[in-house]
């Protein structure tokens, strides 16, 4: 049977190495949650386990379609006679068996070892409760005097830390599995209800990393994103300053107060803004347990000090704004991150648009009326029918929230 | 020439065919007379015949093979650019939990089922399974469970917590809608119907080989069925347990994963795992069988190394019970059972490797026939090579902990199911069309369906090792410019290669389908033996006659057929022809048995699968529906018990009817 010509193992063999040499050249550059890009020690740990393994395997395929090419050519039909009906040879297969098994005995004693130091919290420097739900992380930095956190601290979507710091977090969730991904740091660990689970997490140098929740966890996985900011420790102490700062209410007769009002009427029944007093000197307590199926909604506090918003979906900042920090150098980025959100910065577009009608921006079940299960609970936040008047007031108001 | 025993009149003309007697009928049975009638679609239907059992499930799985491709192609057009319009949220996540479902349930395992039931009976020279009607309810449960699932999708929408179907988010309050439900309903039902033909061919295998067919001169094809059977008895109630569980939680209130009541939502993954990780070896096994049938066939040389191949594939089974928890490597399970189950996972990419090599080895110093079934197999040998070594890389529980969730997983097992698996199904039939239907599958149009179906899957799978790594996660409805990176490789770039690939792909599977239409209308009938094949079910004509063997063979070697054909001289090395197949079968015919007993065709399992359909329904849809359900079920369990397994004399009564009896049944010889 003659095979056809112009796919000839030969020509195949050649097609082959070209798309493969092609394939390894071709990633993307500056992926932000490039797993080969370590800028952290765990990150860095398994980055030395794949530089063992991915190797050996690349080796031992292209050995096998080599070899599997080279048969083809070889031994194809030529009109020989029928061959010797060899039935095994039990030494060879042998080898063949214990070949593999050594290879992957050496690669099991690096895994084995990988596997405990990365488990390791003996040495741990700082603690960050995060709690995942959907579809946003919360951040909850408990009381470490050491580093200025005199009281907790509750913030979303960014989660600030000390570089060169042995931070681990303990994670755990308000609804159903999430995991905590941020690739150039650590692997991922999953955040399941009801357990506490620890990871470690640590940064070289200052800068921002990227990261996604990546456990399946219903309609808006796909939108649950975070970041995870590293500063100087002279920049984490004055963010921690300023997240411990008191709350400046806006001068009277500004837009930005008749914001705040808005932000009394509507927002507070969810959010949380510490510091905040209702007109008769009350201080402002959010109830999202009452409102949300989760228990929880983004504590604002200083929320232009972040530079993502609505479980780091969107941006705050508009593009220009965004290249800025996000291509900052590691001794510039502390500096540009701590400006915060400027009016100059704000990207009013997404942030409109999110005030104007949430869900029809997230997906998310935001009509309680479909949700019989939740009593009546929304699940991330509704169109709360605001007017354009409204929105203008809201947003000079929380760019007050520095 | 072979007798099956029917009521029968001496010939009206001497030599000519026979006519069924009429019978006085004992009681008036009228409508409740057994259908066995040998034509027409009665006699699929009610059928009991392996044969027509396999070619039903071959329909189900091709069917579903277009479904669930069709679910893909919806999915990469989604993915096709950045924050794609196809798709919204709800629709895609319901879309891959479908897709990966049917991909599974609905067209692996009854396309495994197809080759099976076909041909494990003729691999032993056996004339049915050993238990014929619970081989129909088998494969009509599977139908019910396929329909159910999908009815889903009009009902409501379809389920839509992956095909993992994690808890909490499987449950009530995450899950309102009866998506979950019908799957969870569909499942249970296919399951049983898996169950069930499982029993069935262990019994088989076991006690049911031709005279002289000990175990190791079994071909490999059925040992590895034989090891898939054994899999599923052991994994299937596993999953039966914890689709149990959810549907109580759902449906009753239970509350075995509402972490409220002190559940822990690991269980479930504990018990998906369990059964699951065993899955993907029950998926693939029979794939592996396949082309230890025609790799050998091939090359025109025994597979290489037949006892480590069919040791290895019993120690894949049985290694495969020990590494289910490589599935939660970020789960939280701590760091020993994590080295545990990673070491574990090591070891058995050895008894997978061991079977790469045979394979390689059998080929060297072949004479390779290029035929589409071969250049299929060899695609199985290569592609699964690829994917087996990313399974490797996973196996390093840190390293997997940045791989799992992203694409580079998807690339992974679509490289071992469908480079591995789907390859092999479609070996298998090219290889046995001819036997099966009485003609070859035309090889133009089959070359053009295996380099569409190479290069598309590539284009399609490929790059997805590149967008796991460079940390694009699964199951994501859309991905944003954000987070792809920048050059002219971005992630967006391999985005749409990866879509252009599947429908490259689809268009590969197409050409399937051509090549069934156009063989049958346009290519001549087969010779009995087109490629000089090695075992015992081309002893047999093309197809098969309804008993199979006229006499049962009496087995002495490893593929019996190859040593009746050729005669080795082992002074010359050489293989001189000493028998033809045609001559072959001659002998056969020539000593037929005297007597013949077949199972008769009957109504009771249809009856009993959609009644467990309608009493699974009445789960989601009360009491009433249930009771419906439950009445025909017990009916049918009360009809099957009281009935023969052959019919009775009055069932032929009047069924000497147009499309006339069968020759080949009451022709003498």
């Amino acid at each position: 049977m003659k095979i056809n010509k112009m796919l000839s193992p030969r020509r195949l063999a050649a097609v082959a190495g070209i798309l493969g040499v092609a394939f390894l050249a071709g990633c993307a550059t500056n992926a932000p949650q490039d797993t080969w890009q370590p800028k952290g020690p765990n990150a860095e740990k398994i980055d030395n386990l794949n530089w063992l393994v991915f190797p050996i395997a690349g080796v031992v395929g292209v050995i096998v379609i080599g070899l599997i090419l080279y048969i083809l050519m070889r031994f194809r039909d030529r009109g020989q006679p029928i061959p010797k009906q060899t039935h095994g040879k039990p030494a060879l297969e042998i080898t063949l068996t214990i070949i593999p098994a050594l290879i992957l005995s050496v690669v099991g004693v690096f895994t084995f070892r990988a596997i405990f130091e990365l488990a390791e919290d003996q040495d741990t420097e700082m603690i960050i409760n995060v709690t995942g739900q959907q579809w946003w992380w919360e951040y909850d930095y408990p009381i470490q005097e050491q580093y200025g956190i005199t009281q907790p601290i509750i913030t979303s979507g960014q989660m600030v830390m000390p570089a060169g710091t042995k931070v681990i977090l303990r994670e755990t969730s308000r609804d159903v599995i999430h995991s905590f991904w941020v690739p150039a740091l650590n692997g991922k660990k999953d955040a399941v209800p009801g357990r506490i689970h620890l990871l470690r997490m640590e940064a070289d140098e200052p800068g921002i990393y990227a990261g996604q929740c990546a456990e399946f966890c219903g309609l808006s996985h796909a939108n649950m994103r975070m970041e995870v900011i590293a500063l100087s420790k002279e920049d984490f102490a004055a963010w921690v300053q300023n997240q411990l700062a008191d709350y400046k209410a806006p001068a009277t007769d500004t837009l930005a107060k008749q914001g705040e009002e808005v932000f009394l009427n509507q927002c507070v029944r969810c959010h949380q803004v510490n510091g905040l007093k209702r007109a008769d000197g009350t201080p402002a307590i959010a109830a999202p347990e009452d409102n949300v199926h989760s228990g929880a909604a983004p504590n604002l506090t200083k929320f232009m000090t972040r530079n993502t918003f609505a479980g780091a979906m969107f941006d705050l900042v508009n593009n220009k704004c965004r290249a800025d920090v996000w291509g900052a150098s590691a001794t510039e980025f502390g500096a540009k991150y701590l400006t915060g959100v400027t009016e100059e910065c704000l990207n009013t577009t997404k942030l409109r648009a999110w005030l104007r009608n949430a869900p029809a921006v997230k997906p998310m079940y935001a009509n309680p009326e479909k949700l019989e299960p939740t009593e009546g609970k929304y699940r991330g936040m509704p169109n709360l029918n605001l007017t354009e008047d409204d929105i203008d007031k809201l947003v000079a108001y929380l760019l007050t929230l520095r | 020439m072979a007798i099956i025993e029917r009521p029968e009149t001496t010939p009206a003309v001497p030599g000519g065919p026979s006519v069924p007697a009429t019978v006085t009928p004992a009681s008036s049975l009228g409508a409740l007379k057994r259908p066995v009638t040998t034509t027409g679609w009665k006699s699929w239907l009610f059928t009991v015949d392996h044969k027509k059992i396999g070619i039903i499930y071959g329909v189900i799985g091709m069917f579903f093979l277009v479904v669930g491709g069709v679910e893909a192609l919806l999915i990469r057009l989604q993915l096709a650019s950045a924050e794609g319009k196809v798709l919204n949220a709800s629709v895609y996540n319901q879309m891959f939990t479908m897709h990966g479902t049917t991909m599974v349930f609905l067209f692996s395992m009854p396309m495994a089922n197809a080759f099976a039931n076909y041909f494990l009976p003729l691999q032993l020279g056996a004339r049915d399974v050993a238990f014929p009607r619970m081989n129909a309810l088998a494969v009509w449960l599977t139908l019910t469970g396929g329909i159910i699932l999908n009815l889903a999708w009009f009902l409501g929408g379809a389920a839509d917590g992956g095909w993992f179907m994690y808890a909490p988010n499987s449950g009530p309050i995450f899950s309102p809608s009866n998506g979950v439900d019908f799957w969870v309903i569909g499942l249970q039902i296919a399951g049983i119907g898996s169950l069930i033909g499982s029993i069935n061919l262990i019994v088989t295998v076991l006690n049911m080989r031709a005279p002289g067919l000990s175990l190791m001169k079994m071909p490999v094809f059925s040992w590895m069925m034989l090891v898939v059977q054994f899999l599923l008895v052991f994994s299937l109630p596993v999953i039966t347990v914890a689709l149990t569980l959810l549907m109580f939680q759902r449906g009753f209130g239970a509350t075995f994963f509402d972490v409220a009541q002190g559940a822990d939502p690991l269980l479930w993954q504990h018990l998906f795992w369990i059964f699951g990780h065993p899955e993907v070896y029950i998926l693939v096994l029979p794939a592996f069988g396949i082309i230890s049938e025609v790799l050998p066939t091939f090359s025109r040389k025994p597979l290489f190394g037949y006892p480590f191949v069919v040791f290895s594939g019993a120690a894949i089974g049985l290694v495969g019970f020990g590494v289910w928890a490589h599935h939660m490597f970020a789960s939280g399970l701590g760091p020993v059972s994590v080295a545990v189950f990673s070491i574990a996972t090591m070891a058995i990419a050895i008894p997978t490797g061991v079977k790469i090599f045979n394979w390689t080895l059998t080929m060297w110093g072949g004479k390779i026939w290029f035929a589409t079934p071969m250049k299929f197999a060899i695609g199985l040998v290569v592609l699964f090579t690829f994917g087996g070594l990313s399974g490797v890389t996973h196996s390093v529980a840190p390293s997997d902990t940045q791989q799992t969730d992203t694409y580079y997983i998807v690339a992974h097992f679509h490289y071992v199911l469908f480079g591995g698996m789907v390859f092999g199904l479609f070996s298998g039939l090219y290889y046995w069309w001819p036997k099966v239907f009485g003609k070859r599958l035309n090889e133009r149009l089959g070359s053009w369906n295996f380099w569409l179906m190479f290069i598309g899957m590539n284009m399609t799978f490929g790059p997805m090792h590149i967008l796991g790594l460079q940390g694009q996660p699964r199951r994501m409805y859309q991905w944003t410019e954000n987070r792809a990176g920048e050059g002219f490789f971005d992630l967006g770039f391999w985005n749409m290669i990866a879509s252009v690939g599947s429908f490259v792909l689809a268009i590969g599977i197409l050409f399937f389908f051509i090549n069934m239409v156009w063989t049958t209308k346009k290519e001549p009938k087969s010779s009995l033996d087109p490629w000089d094949a090695r075992t015992l079910e081309w002893i047999t004509s093309n197809p098969p006659k309804e008993h199979n063997f006229d006499r049962i063979p009496t087995v002495s070697h490893l593929d019996e057929f190859f040593h009746r054909k050729y005669q080795e001289d082992h002074a010359t090395e050489s293989m001189t022809p000493i028998k033809t197949a045609e001559e072959i079968l001659a002998e056969e015919e020539a000593n037929a048995d005297a007597h013949i007993h077949l199972p008769s065709p009957s109504y009771w399992p249809l009856v009993l699968a959609v009644g467990i359909g309608v009493l699974g329904l009445g789960v989601i849809y009360g009491v009433p529906t249930m009771i419906i359900g439950g009445s025909i079920v017990l009916v049918a369990i009360f009809g099957w018990v009281l009935e023969p397994s052959v019919a009775e004399d009055f069932d032929y009564e009047g069924t000497s009817h147009d499309d006339g009896p069968s020759k080949e049944l009451t022709t003498h010889g």
